[in-house]
């Protein structure tokens, strides 16, 4: 308690300290605010990248999914082409029925980028023929006031229908019509409305999933708002006469089982192609990963130059403290002789150091914060889909104690020099 | 009157380079309470050391000083500056206000370092130790709009604030203009009514005239203790 009393006694007078050399306090505190700002704004920016980032890859499906696609052979095997179908149907029968970890399997078979016409109003855009399983490996949903979406009975039975993307719905659609059972034609074929998907918004950082009437365009997620979904087996018999496929999406039951099930998918694959490796596995971990990679290596070197920044910032702190010393030589010899003990004088000089430097980091914080800003709509108005930073708690506290450490370490040998002077030496001292 | 200090076989020597000073070369002597003592002699004569010694600033090389009936002349620097907060107090030639605080603040500081006296407590004390000195129309005037006649009360109010035994007064009037001269010595002499010894620190005859016991000093020794 009576430590307290004097902490409290102390810090007062660092305030009065400060007001009393406001320029010198300012100028002392510049490598404080800078430090403090650049770690802070720096750290918020990179936290944004990897938050939506991380976004990104669960809207990809998330690090359960793996995706196979089509490959060209090697040139001294080109000779063998005709030795493998390529991605059949049949590989998705043979997954399935020997993979157990891997729970979903989903077919694609792009029917291409095609003309969509309704009533006279038309929109172009990517036609893919897929199953049931495209919905969870997808990570999508029709939500039941919507329609619903392929069924089995449409695989088996090749019907004519169609799901729609929300962006294609509001292009192809007026706002006053139900496209639920309306009949749209692609390349002469008529297609009925049976589902609409839901809407993927991206607002700053948030990536929302949105049912509802949701129309909107979706900014950077547009592309994953504008598919049209048919049967893949409808896809087969009317547009591609056969049934080969783009790509296979794949989920496996457990984030755990996935460098598991990528083995095992590689070698299930290798066998119906006959030995000829004309796929690739690639999985959202590898990206991750190399994202991971790059948000240390940012982390570092950011973090280098504020810590660095920070370091001067102490030097100036204690250039300061051992100036404002020199200058009270005098005045610690006066109360010392009144009684003041080296610890009194310690806590005196290291409370005016903590001052500086808390002052310094919360002007540094409110500095980050102008940074930040400027740089998001910097980002903004460069790429649409840029980087939004968010504004964290934690890191602006974790800003503020490093530059109070800081202050703190920057205080102590100033301090230790008042504490340990002479009051004779001192009172003499002219 | 009773004892204050009993001073028996000083020395402290320094050394300065290859040489040894001898600043106090055997002193004994015997303080009263209430005493106006004036401890008279050139630079160099070991009257600064003597002070500081018995003002708790400093330690001595050898020899005993019992305070107050206790051996204090082997304490540790904490302990010292207990005693400089609670039974000594100082004034200068120079003053030695620090200029960024009111008078009021000049005169509480000492008690600031003092963990029996809150906030409303210390600015009371202040107050009633700038009454006795008459400068209690100045309180939140800082030193510098001061004259040195009204800068040295400020620091005999800061000197008696903490209700010490003991005051030293280095040079008081060195400053000053023959006018406050006698007014500060009077001042000083009136403190023993109030049971505090008063040593005049000095080289200046006329002042130490004012004492009612004036020791002179040469060369770290006691020359002559003469009551008067």
């Amino acid at each position: 308690m009576k430590l307290l009393i004097r902490i409290r006694a102390a810090v007062i007078n660092g305030l009065r300290e400060l007001q009393a050399n406001k320029v010198r306090s300012l100028l002392s505190m510049s490598g404080i605010i800078l430090g403090v700002a650049s770690l802070v704004a720096m750290v918020t920016v990179v936290q944004g990248m990897v938050g939506n980032f991380r976004q990104f890859v669960d809207a990809m499906g998330g690090i359960e999914k793996i995706t196979v696609d089509k490959q060209s052979l090697p040139k001294e095997q080109e000779h063998l082409a005709g030795l493998s179908e390529g991605l059949t149907m049949r590989d998705v029968e043979q997954i399935k029925a020997t993979i157990p970890i891997v729970r979903y399997v989903s077919p694609e078979a792009r029917v291409g980028y095609e003309k969509l016409v309704w009533e006279g109003r038309e929109v172009n855009t990517v036609i893919n023929g897929v199953t049931p399983d495209w919905l969870p490996v997808a990570k999508r949903w029709v939500d039941p006031s919507q329609g619903r979406f392929i069924s089995d009975l449409d695989i088996l039975h090749k019907t004519d229908v169609c799901v729609l993307g929300s962006a294609i719905v509001a292009e192809l659609f007026p706002p006053n019509v139900d496209p639920l059972g309306k009949v749209i034609r692609v390349k002469g074929k008529r297609f009925v409305v049976i589902g609409l998907l839901n809407n993927i918004e991206a607002q700053g950082m948030e990536i929302r999933s949105a049912s509802g009437k949701g129309r909107g365009s979706g900014g950077m997620w547009r592309w994953r708002n504008s598919g049209v979904y048919i049967p893949i087996s409808t896809a087969a018999a009317k547009f591609n006469g056969n049934d080969r496929l783009s790509g296979l999406g794949l989920q496996v039951a457990s984030g755990d089982d996935l460098n598991h099930a990528v083995e095992q998918v590689e070698r299930t694959l290798l066998q119906t192609h006959n030995g000829l490796k004309d796929f690739t596995l690639t999985t959202n971990e590898q990206t991750l990963e190399d994202f991971r990679k790059t948000e240390v290596a940012f982390k570092l070197s950011l973090g280098g130059v504020a810590g660095i920044s920070l370091f001067v910032g102490g030097i100036g702190i204690m250039n300061v403290m051992l100036a404002s010393i020199n200058e009270r030589i005098r005045e610690i010899g006066v109360r010392k002789a009144v009684g003041a003990r080296g610890s009194d004088l310690f806590l005196q000089f290291l409370s005016e150091a903590a001052v500086i430097s808390v002052l310094g980091g919360l002007i540094g914080l409110a500095v980050s914060m102008g940074i930040v800003a400027i740089m998001n709509y910097v980002l903004m108005q460069a790429v649409p889909t840029g980087v939004v930073a968010k504004f964290d708690w934690i890191i602006m506290l974790q800003g503020l104690s490093f530059s109070v450490v800081v202050g703190l370490i920057a205080g102590v040998y100033p301090a230790i020099r008042a504490a340990n002077l002479d009051p004779i030496e001192a009172l003499r001292h002219e | 009157m009773g004892s204050l200090a009993t001073i028996r076989g000083l020395h402290k020597t320094y050394v300065m380079g290859d040489e040894t000073v001898h600043a106090l070369d055997g002193v004994d002597l015997d303080f009263d309470r209430g005493e106006y003592i004036a401890i008279l002699g050139p630079s160099g004569s070991g009257k600064s050391t003597l002070m500081h010694i018995l003002g708790f600033m400093d330690t001595p090389t050898k020899g005993s000083i019992l305070f107050e009936g206790e051996e204090v002349s082997d304490l540790s620097a904490d302990r010292r500056a207990w005693y400089r907060s609670n039974r000594v107090g100082f004034v200068f030639q120079s003053f030695n206000l620090l200029p960024r605080l009111s008078v009021l603040e000049n005169v509480a500081l000492p008690l600031l370092y003092r963990e029996d006296y809150t906030e409303a407590a210390r600015e009371e004390a202040a107050k009633i130790a700038l009454e006795r000195v008459g400068m209690s129309h100045r309180l939140t005037h800082r030193p510098t709009q001061l004259s040195g006649g009204e800068r040295q009360r400020v620091a005999i109010a800061r000197a008696i604030v903490a209700r010490p035994a003991i005051v030293f007064a280095d040079e008081p009037t060195g400053n000053l203009d023959v006018k406050n001269v006698d007014r500060i010595l009077d001042l000083l002499g009136s403190l023993l009514a109030e049971g505090i010894t008063v040593v005049l620190v000095t080289h200046d005859l006329s002042v130490a005239a004012k004492a009612k016991r004036v020791i002179s000093m040469r060369a770290g020794k006691v020359q002559e203790d003469r009551r008067q």
